[in-house]
């Protein structure tokens, strides 16, 4: 292991869809990040650090880590800001504690939707120079990769919509309230409506924690970091090959290295992906290395993605189901996190002791990260 | 703990200036990256990770303008992440960066950045924007009657007059002079400050810093790579971050924890910092000092928190006598600091750097001869965010 | 010799609107004032500290707040500055604004101050100092927000 001192994630709280306008977004975050305190059985007095994953275009503030400061417990506290992404927070969160210069971090992110128009504050982040004037915004970019794959792999569209199916059925287990659940969204070409699901809010937190205070507090399932990485690909969609995602590919091969996996596909309880759209999901189970493109079919048969099988996917629901666009990342860790711990709710997976979190933004999903969280070893310390 | 420190071993500014209309943003973050890669002696392939350094999206004018600098950086297919704490962002970015080190990760980083303030029309328009929308952005607030309103305050309670104000600018000034790379080299005298237009009472055109252009970068490693490839370093041996109330408000009134006329948290990052450091005295243990003041005033408050003087306000007759200049005790910004040079982005990386610089014995005009051990420190939000460094040689 | 190239511009405009939800707290807050002319800071229990404007927690004690308690309209003046610079989007100079602790309150309220001189910035300074009375101002036509009051000299 590399670190200097292990992580585990002992304190989690997930809301991936807030209505009703009784909650400022400063009080909105103050209630996820208190939460998250909570459920590890901390006060902030136990809080060292704080990394946040903000957005100014999705905030409607500069420099929005100003206003997170008091809400997350930041006043005379050390407190950064990661704006790239909200899984891009938990990295920081981790490496810090890893560094054992910090025996705990909070780590929170959020998603508004107090913008006039999401498209609208996604199409600032085209550059004013070749491409702020094409109606360039995180669907269309997503629609154009799924027409990338579509064009290298013609049955990819059959499995999207399984892949949607699928993930739209964990949803009725995780949120048995339909009403809970957001519309489909409004497609754009190759994409249907059903693939994708309009933007909520959300928001989420998590407490990390080194080994030592681990011990210290005697945490009953803390949710071990096995393995992280994190990558990036180039900025112009015109530089990449939308087909492939090799910077997933490269972040996978960090954590797997980290976290001394061989053989992937095998290798996970419980998985989470983002599923900006299904698509996403297909080039992550081929860049991941859980399944090459070849098998799909034949894995998909056999419903090993699905609740019950091998190597279940997104029981979640995913993106799919709640959309809180800037936050998706973050929140597919934390549900890695709560499986680990056991306290995943109606769609936990009984004695999952190993997952993998992947976690996407951007244009196509420009950065990718991958998490591995486990449990403690058996009749093992950590 | 001898194989276990993070050192630097590269790094690159650019010449600042108001404008660059010959080179896009992402050329700019290029032209710091370049040098800080030749300084350190290393091609792309050994760069573990890079953090890429900016603060508000609308001073660009380019929404996570991170995403269009990947390439400028290298950055392809690496682990790559973006930070932001305002006007901090580029001492924060060096942090994340000693982070990375630090958990065992990685063992060579690079941090860049660069900022076009100069195209954002009026920054003061994009600044007001920090301000929350519930209570506050309705004013006109911004970061210069923010900080006159600190001024105002400092009067008050340790006898600042606007001469006082004048004297830190004219010797910043003088100190930019010896500097290529400043943004604003000419001397002034203290009848030009004074003389000068009246932006926010009490701060006055030649108070305030300029509007920049260019981009800053640093390569840092661990102390086995440096010692593996025999490179040449200097070391962060204490860093830390501290924030304090997001309302201007609560830093007034009855018993503020942190009053708005001082830096409180800056303070407070200076103790952890000089705590991991093992500074005990830094009146006394500190040889050079680059500390974060975009406003003349605030050069006192930042003297005070890093506790170059016994105490608060006394930074004022100090810096008349000359201790804080060039030649003086303990020199602060001697490359003529953010008074000089403001490309916000990476400003508070320049403190970083030019403090690394000095403690190398590589600063050129503006060296502090013998300088061994300094300081750095940067401010963001609304007062708000504060980094700060101790860098041996 | 060659000439220099000839390097391009673009004009772009973020024109961006956001419909922030104020929640219950502030919506408290400006109704108050909207309504009945009246400013309100909400009780730390811990801490006993008014805070105003009013937060639903206090960023110190982390603690909710518990209270509603009327301020002002009179107070003190912390902090102020006067601008004569003229800055995009915001409003024309001179003029004059700052914070002030409302009696009652523990922490400052921004807000103008008007009928002033300020032809002489020493001079307004003096008047203005850290200190001085105030009272709060209220507009006739009010709408809910910080511009519906303002302070003057008492």
């Amino acid at each position: 292991m590399p670190y200097k001192v292990r992580p585990a994630v002992v304190g989690c709280a997930i809301r991936p869809a807030i209505t009703g306008r009784d909650r400022s977004l400063e009080e909105i975050i103050y209630d996820i990040s208190q939460a998250a305190l909570a459920d590890a059985g901390l006060t902030i007095e136990d809080i060292d650090g704080i990394v946040v994953g903000c957005n100014d275009q999705f905030d409607g503030r500069a420099i929005s880590v100003m206003m997170a400061s008091g809400p997350t417990g930041g006043v005379d506290r050390d407190i950064l800001s990661t704006p790239s992404s909200s899984e891009h927070a938990f990295v920081l969160g981790a490496l810090r504690v890893a560094s054992g210069q910090f025996r705990t971090q909070l780590v929170v992110s959020w998603s508004p939707t107090e913008v006039s128009s999401m498209s609208e504050a996604q199409r600032l982040g085209a550059d004013p120079y070749f491409h702020r004037a094409l109606p360039l915004d995180e669907l269309s970019a997503h629609a154009m990769q799924a027409g990338a794959l579509n064009h290298v792999w013609p049955n990819a569209w059959v499995f999207a919509e399984t892949v949607a199916v699928k993930n739209r059925r964990h949803a009725a287990v995780a949120w048995p309230d339909p009403s809970a659940r957001p519309a489909p969204g409004k497609a754009r070409w190759p994409l249907t409506d059903r693939m994708t699901t309009e933007p909520v809010t959300g928001a989420v937190a998590m407490v990390l924690a080194g080994a030592d205070f681990v011990a210290e507090r005697g945490f009953e399932n803390p949710a071990w970091l096995r393995g992280m990485g994190w990558a990036t690909e180039a900025a112009f969609l015109g530089d990449r090959d939308l087909s492939k995602a090799p910077a997933l590919e490269e972040a996978a091969r960090q954590a797997y290295e980290e976290a001394g996996i061989k053989d992937p596909a095998a290798a996970f309880d419980v998985v989470e992906i983002t599923d900006a759209t299904p698509y996403c999901e297909l080039i992550a189970y081929d860049a991941l290395g859980l399944c090459p493109r070849e098998q799909i079919a034949a894995r998909m048969a056999e419903g090993w993605f699905a609740k019950g099988g091998k190597s279940p996917v997104n029981l979640s629901g995913g993106v799919v189901t709640f959309n809180p666009v800037f936050c998706t990342g973050m929140i597919r860790i934390a549900e890695i996190a709560q499986q680990i711990r056991g306290k995943a709710g109606a769609h936990q997976v009984e004695g999952a002791r190993l997952g993998l979190a992947h976690a996407g933004s951007g244009f196509a999903l420009q950065y990718q990260s991958a998490v591995i969280l486990g449990a403690t070893p058996k009749g093992d310390a950590p | 703990m001898s194989n276990d420190r993070v050192g630097i071993i590269g790094i690159g500014q650019s010449n600042f200036r108001s404008r660059r209309d010959d080179a896009s943003y992402p050329d700019l973050v290029r032209e710091a990256v370049v040098p800080a890669m030749m300084d350190a002696g290393l091609d792309f392939d050994a760069i573990d990770a890079v953090v890429y350094s900016l603060s508000p999206d609308a001073m660009v004018g380019i929404g996570n303008a991170e995403r269009l600098g990947v390439d400028a950086v290298g950055g392809r297919n690496k682990r790559f992440l973006r930070i932001n704490t305002g006007g901090a962002t580029g001492i924060s970015s060096v942090t994340a960066a000693y982070y990375h080190i630090a958990s065992g990760v990685c063992d060579v980083v690079l941090t860049a950045g660069a900022d076009k303030v100069g195209e954002c029309g009026d920054s003061q328009t994009v600044l007001n924007k920090i301000w929350d929308p519930t209570y506050e952005r309705a004013l006109p607030l911004g970061t210069i009657n923010m900080l006159a309103m600190s001024a105002v305050r400092y009067m008050k309670r340790y006898g600042m007059t606007e001469e006082d104000m004048a004297y830190v600018a004219v010797k910043n000034r003088r100190q930019a002079s010896l500097n290529p790379r400043a943004h604003l080299r000419k001397t002034v005298t203290i009848d030009d400050v004074m003389d000068s237009r009246c932006i926010s009472w009490p701060i006055k055109l030649m108070d305030c810093c300029p509007q920049s252009s260019g981009g800053a970068a640093m390569v840092l490693a661990s102390e086995k790579f440096i010692r593996d490839n025999k490179l040449d370093a200097v070391w962060i041996t204490g860093v830390a971050c501290r924030a304090e109330t997001y309302w201007m408000g609560d830093r007034m009134g009855t018993n503020p924890t942190a009053e708005h006329a001082d830096a409180y948290a800056l303070g407070r990052s200076f103790e952890q910092s000089y705590k991991m450091a093992g500074i005990t005295d830094p009146s006394k243990q500190v040889h050079v000092a680059e500390l974060y003041a975009p406003f003349s005033n605030t050069e006192y408050h930042a003297i005070d928190a890093a506790r170059l003087v016994d105490k608060f306000g006394d930074s004022i007759k100090r810096l008349r006598d000359g201790e804080f200049e060039l030649g003086g005790r303990i020199p602060v910004n001697p490359s003529g600091g953010t008074l000089c040079t403001n490309a916000i982005a990476v400003t508070a990386m320049a403190r970083v750097a030019e403090t690394a610089l000095q403690v190398w014995g590589r600063a050129g005009a503006h060296q502090v001869p013998g300088a061994r051990v300094g300081i750095a420190s940067g401010n963001g939000g609304d007062h708000q965010i504060f980094g700060t460094m101790v860098i041996e040689a | 010799m060659e000439q220099p190239m000839e390097l391009l511009g673009r004009q772009e405009v973020w024109n961006i609107a956001y419909d922030h939800a104020l929640g219950e707290t502030a919506s408290y807050f400006f109704t108050q004032i909207r309504d009945h002319g009246r400013i309100f800071g909400r009780r730390c229990a811990q801490s006993n500290r008014v805070l105003v404007p009013p937060r639903a927690f206090s960023d110190e004690t982390l603690l909710p707040t518990t209270e509603w308690v009327e301020v002002g309209p009179g107070g003190r003046i912390e902090a102020f500055t006067f601008v004569y610079e003229q800055f995009n989007g915001l409003p024309p100079p001179p003029y004059a604004f700052g914070y002030v602790l409302l009696d009652g309150a523990d922490t400052a309220l921004g807000g103008y101050f008007r009928n002033v001189d300020l032809t002489n910035p020493r001079e307004a300074a003096e008047k203005l100092a850290i200190g001085t009375r105030v009272v709060t101002k209220f507009a006739e036509q009010r709408k809910g927000d910080v511009l519906d009051f303002w302070f003057e000299i008492a």
